[in-house]
């Protein structure tokens, strides 16, 4: 009885509680940085997390109704006209994009190689969330219920963004290619030469570029498909700056992404290994 | 008994308020000084409240804000954990000290706060931590006492109503 009453005044004690929960957040951790295995934990505590989003996402979809709402007539009917040239100008690059990619097919079915299928893509809206994290994340409102995995390459019509970083059921965080943590593969388009873009901050950087090698300002960067992870040629950024390192071994470049990462409303996301059906 | 409860609806209540005021996007200037809101207010809760499990909230709050954050699972948890634990054992005497000695001590706990999120980027990613880090203790300085008389009225109002 005595025994028992000194167990129960164990486990009311407060630090008792404190160092067991302290213990649980440890291996939670752990088991989150090494392996997947707490995924079904996030999924749980993600459907507590996805009112909040909305919560938070609201006022800002309210804002862009209104704004619809009230907007003038002549606005609207000049907006379409812009668009309906935009069209225009689109439908006839893709027109002679047809030419090219059927003689590009016909001539790799002349050389045997691999024949370049389309992906399969969806659309996803970035939503209104303020990241204090020291991770450059945006939060996308697809997650795994929509068929989303860990790692797959998120992108805006003007490039590349970044990858599936983080996974709950319905949002994902997407891990920015500009995030110190980050490195993609890549290739200078106008000499083929591959290298490693690494996130800065607001800029990527090229370290490991041989003294020798041709590269200028203005020259765009491309995934190089290693990896696996990003399909090749997706445009990632231009070149705005070309020096030799401090150590004089490597030149240095930085370059600055297409995509205006600050400024997303809305991202594709791909299947690189699927066709489209 | 029906006061406990709404103390406990309010408890919840303010915990939800401090979670949306840390993920509404504020301008870019002012979010480098956004205060540890659901800090504070475990801070809060863990002095003022005499029930025990103001832990398990904290734990529990603390895993929510990390799956909304994207961050390692368990990383606001333990910092939040760590913050209410040292709170509650110095509770009594905390809530006998003068304003200033109390805002000294919860600038001090939440200094602890930042500096375990901290460890545990640096631990997980190499993050190395830069001197804007630290802005966010400046606005609690200026946060805290309004805070802290406000959730104090609103509990006092539904204690005796």
């Amino acid at each position: 009885m005595d025994a028992l009453s000194q167990q129960q005044k164990l486990t009311q004690s407060p630090l008792f509680r404190f160092i067991l929960l302290q213990f649980v957040c440890l291996v939670l951790m752990i088991a989150d940085k090494n392996s997947h295995i707490t995924q079904p934990l996030r999924q749980g505590l993600s459907w507590l997390a996805v009112p909040l989003i909305k919560v938070v996402d609201w006022p800002q979809q309210l804002y862009q109704t209104v704004e619809i709402a009230i907007a003038r007539q002549a606005k609207l009917i000049d907006e379409n006209n812009a668009l309906k040239q935009q069209l225009l100008t689109l439908q006839l690059k893709a027109q002679r994009n047809t030419t090219l990619s059927t003689e590009n097919q016909r001539l790799r079915a002349m050389l045997n190689t691999a024949q370049e299928l389309p992906m399969n893509t969806s659309v996803a809206f970035v939503t209104d969330i303020a990241q204090t994290q020291k991770r450059q994340h945006i939060v996308i409102n697809q997650g795994q219920a929509d068929g989303l995995f860990l790692g797959q390459p998120v992108l805006s019509l003007s490039g590349v963004v970044g990858q599936v970083d983080v996974l709950a059921e319905h949002y994902a965080h997407v891990i920015v290619i500009t995030d110190p943590a980050h490195v993609i593969p890549a290739e200078i388009l106008r000499t083929g030469l591959r290298t490693l873009a690494y996130g800065d901050g607001d800029d990527l950087l090229l370290k490991e570029v041989p003294i020798s090698a041709d590269i200028r300002v203005d020259d765009v960067l491309i995934t190089s498909g290693f990896g696996n992870r990003f399909p090749r040629g997706l445009t990632i950024a231009n070149l705005t700056d070309v020096s030799v390192s401090a150590e004089r071994d490597f030149q240095v470049a930085t370059a600055n992404p297409t995509a205006v990462i600050n400024q997303l409303t809305e991202v594709f996301l791909i299947w690189p290994d699927e066709p489209t059906p | 008994m029906k006061a406990h409860r709404s103390q406990q609806a309010l408890v919840h209540l303010s915990l939800l308020v401090a979670l949306l005021l840390t993920l509404i996007p504020w301008p870019t200037a002012l979010q480098l000084w956004m205060p540890q809101w659901t800090a504070m207010v475990i801070a809060y809760w863990s002095l003022h409240n005499q029930n025990r499990s103001v832990m398990l909230l904290a734990f529990f709050y603390g895993l929510l804000l990390d799956v909304l954050m994207g961050s390692l699972l368990g990383k606001h948890g333990m910092a939040l954990v760590a913050l209410s634990f040292l709170v509650l054992k110095s509770a009594k005497q905390l809530r006998m000290t003068s304003f200033w000695q109390l805002l000294l001590m919860v600038l001090v706990l939440l200094f602890n706060d930042l500096i375990i999120r901290l460890f545990i980027d640096w631990a997980s990613y190499g993050y190395l931590p830069k001197w804007q880090d630290f802005l966010p203790l400046i606005s609690v300085v200026f946060i805290w006492p309004w805070l802290h008389y406000l959730l104090n009225r609103i509990d006092n109002y539904l204690r005796h109503h």
